[in-house]
């Protein structure tokens, strides 16, 4: 079970718990639709291992796997 | 008269529409971050605005800040909400918020086309009836639905008629409801609508406490017992919370109003694009096929035809017009000056026609912002972001919109770093330069011309160390982007953008050139008391000399290359033209050594790039003087430097 969206493995979906970032960065990957509830899966990791590529709310974003550190989700297990 | 905004996400095609209501070719591309200035059109007697793209009300880079500035201090009449219709939700959390600025609203539900191939079906009548403002479903890029366009506009304006505002949670509205009825909202500044502003009094947004009178201490109390209690609700700070309240009903109108039929998952091309061990050879092969094709095969081809319809026409016309008696200084000037400055800048122009088209297509693909997500860890470690490979790409055809698209990156430093080194890459002005050494002085040796690219993005990557080196505060850099569609570029726009491109350099010619070969043709035929002599004891020559001691340590301390640098301040291009009227006849080699031909090679390709770049730059770098002219003395030192050292190694 990864803690956060930056952990997630390739394929895997987890549920955002929280955003733990500075509040610009926060206001930001949240007006980007990263609100508590929702389902991120990682869809990709770029060639040299960072930034990645996930879905969310049927879009695609890329973000650095930093940012994806600030993103923590939800522990109880997902199907 | 009336005005119409755009407003939209980033890359959900408001210049697109902007571009077919007002019959303009502004400049558009399949990557977020296109736009980052206000464009203003006239469309049926309306002024029409188009915006840079914006996630939200809150900005975050300075292009969204030129968004967020026009929509609430300028008023619009009315705001057209341009709707990505296969990314609905989060486009609809924008529209929670553009609905309550009290301004009428028409929801403009763009990329209908795509949503067939997205089994995607969209309910325009109940998104209409949800937010009581017209929606209508259309497609920017294939001219479909925008034929009652300014009728639905017309009669929104004239019913008056304001879209109605999405209500939160009961909790929420509870807090939000005693706000609205204080009286501070009361004496609200013109176009601050009293449930955003309290809305914007909770979430404390900075940008618009600045622009309010001080809050008396009751309503104060108000403000912060809402707060607090939101807080202890929701586990959040309150901002968090109102941005989770508008994504709630921005998911709820979706669901009401969408419906998707999962589709099976077709071949996508970032398989390769983006692949582990295919994307970066595949972005290096795309970059030198673009290179090989215009330059090479193209140029190769075109440049000798053109040169001998040139040398035809001088050689001929020079003879006729001393046949019929036309004095030689004004013979001169029409063969020698005017037609030889200019041909010798027009020779590039198929070759920089096919450079252009191809660029055009990447940008159109949407293969760039790909390119900016497979870069990105590179990039960061020379300091620069992922984003930056953009204006390095564009920057190969001109380095001014190249320079002006860096804004969307979010890092200041990261930003002004990309201004700096984009007009290392070799721009297409600067190619008639190295064309004109290359075939004089290494005929044959094909590996020069690349050389010249890597010698670009070799100073690109020095520079981008050293600031590094330099840079004391090391913060951590955001990088976010959204990947777009893939979609084939159509015929119609791909060859509007084109001829918009190429007929800016073929103008360039016509006007700044050949009034530059003009000039330097009189300035090099008289001396100071005006008396016809020869280049070398002219007014050109002599006011070259009193410079071109400054490049005599990196090889070419000749009047004449002087004053062709000096000329290519206005445009590059002219280094050619001016060096050809300069010289007259003469081979480059009177005046150049292979040794210094490298060095001022090196020297062109680096220095201070052209008037319009610098102008960029300049605007790109905040407008702020200290940073500018720190950026422009890095440019020439570098150069000076780098030549150089060319000229003492080679």
């Amino acid at each position: 079970m990864s803690n956060t969206v930056g952990s997630l493995t390739l394929g895997e979906t987890g549920t955002v718990d929280a955003i733990d970032a500075p509040k610009e960065l926060k206001r930001r990957l949240m007006d980007m639709g990263f609100t508590r509830g929702v389902a991120v899966k990682m869809i990709k990791v770029a060639p040299l291992g960072d930034p990645i590529e996930v879905e969310l709310r049927g879009y695609n974003l890329c973000l650095r796997k930093a940012e994806g550190e600030h993103i923590s989700l939800q522990q109880e297990p997902m199907k | 008269m009336i005005t119409l905004a755009l407003v939209g996400n980033p890359n959900c095609g408001k210049t697109t529409l902007f571009n077919q209501l007002t019959g303009t070719t502004a400049y558009v591309g399949n990557w977020p971050g296109v736009t980052v200035e206000k464009k203003e059109g006239i469309y049926r007697g309306m002024r029409i605005l188009d915006l840079p793209g914006i996630y939200s009300l809150s900005p975050y880079s300075p292009e969204e800040k030129v968004a967020r500035r026009y929509i609430l201090d300028e008023q619009p009449d009315l705001i057209i909400d341009v709707i990505d219709s296969t990314n609905l939700e989060r486009s609809l959390y924008l529209t929670t918020q553009l609905v309550e600025l009290g301004r009428p609203v028409i929801l403009a539900l763009n990329m209908t086309d795509l949503l067939e191939k997205n089994g995607i079906t969209i309910d325009a009548k109940k998104l209409s009836m949800l937010f009581n403002c017209p929606a209508i479903q259309l497609s920017a890029s294939k001219n479909q639905g925008l034929e009652n366009f300014d009728e639905i506009i017309h009669q929104t304006l004239d019913s008056r008629k304001l879209p109605a505002c999405p209500l939160f949670s009961n909790t929420v509205e509870q807090y939000i409801t005693p706000i609205i009825a204080d009286d501070y909202l009361h004496n609200l500044p013109q176009g601050r609508p009293m449930r955003w502003a309290a809305i914007k009094l909770i979430e404390q947004d900075e940008l618009f406490l600045s622009s309010m009178p001080p809050i008396p201490p009751s309503t104060k109390k108000l403000i912060d017992q809402a707060c607090a209690a939101l807080t202890v609700t929701y586990d959040d700070d309150p901002e968090a919370v109102l941005i989770d309240q508008r994504y709630k009903v921005a998911e709820k109108i979706r669901s009401a109003c969408q419906t998707s039929i999962k589709k099976e998952e077709r071949f996508s091309l970032d398989k390769i694009a983006t692949s582990k061990y295919g994307a970066i050879p595949l972005f290096a092969l795309v970059m030198a096929g673009v290179f090989y094709f215009s330059i090479q095969l193209v140029g190769g081809i075109t440049t000798p035809l053109i040169e001998r319809f040139f040398s035809f026409v001088t050689t001929h016309l020079g003879a006729y017009l001393s046949s019929i008696g036309v004095i030689p200084i004004l013979n001169g000037l029409l063969v020698n000056g005017i037609i030889g400055g200019v041909g010798s800048v027009l020779t590039f122009v198929p070759q920089l026609f096919v450079l252009f088209l191809l660029l055009r297509i990447l940008e159109d693909c949407g293969y760039m912002a790909r390119i900016a997500f497979i870069m990105d860890r590179i990039m960061r470690s020379i300091g620069l972001s992922g984003k930056s490979i953009i204006p390095l790409v564009i920057g190969t055809g001109c380095s001014v919109p190249a320079i002006m698209c860096s804004r969307t990156i979010e890092h200041q430093r990261e930003r002004e770093l990309t201004v700096i080194v984009t007009p290392f890459i070799p721009c297409g002005a600067k190619m008639p330069t190295f064309a004109l050494f290359i075939s004089f002085f290494f005929p044959g040796r094909w590996y020069i011309a690349p050389l010249i690219y890597f010698l670009g993005i070799l100073s690109v990557i020095i520079t981008g160390l050293v600031s590094q080196k330099l840079d004391r505060h090391k913060e951590t850099n955001a990088f976010i982007l959204e990947l777009p569609h893939y979609q084939v570029p159509t015929a119609k726009n791909v060859w509007l953008q084109t001829k918009e491109r190429i007929s800016g350099f073929i103008h360039k010619a016509g006007t700044i050139i050949l009034l530059a070969a003009a000039g330097i043709y009189v300035l090099q035929s008289f001396s100071f008391t005006l008396q016809p002599v020869t280049p070398d004891a002219s007014i050109l020559a002599t006011v070259g000399r009193f410079l071109s001691p400054i490049f005599k340590p990196i090889g070419f301390g000749y009047w004449q290359a002087t004053v062709a640098l000096l000329t290519g301040i206005a445009a590059k291009e002219s280094i050619v033209s001016t060096l050809t009227v300069t010289l007259g006849g003469a081979a480059l080699s009177t005046i150049f050594t292979t040794r210094s031909a490298l060095a001022f090679m090196a020297f062109v390709l680096l220095s201070t790039p052209c008037i319009a770049a610098q102008s960029a730059m300049y605007k790109e770098l905040g407008s702020n003087k200290k940073k500018f002219w720190k950026a422009v003395g890095y440019q020439m030192g570098f150069a000076y430097l780098v030549a150089f050292v060319i000229y003492l190694v080679a």
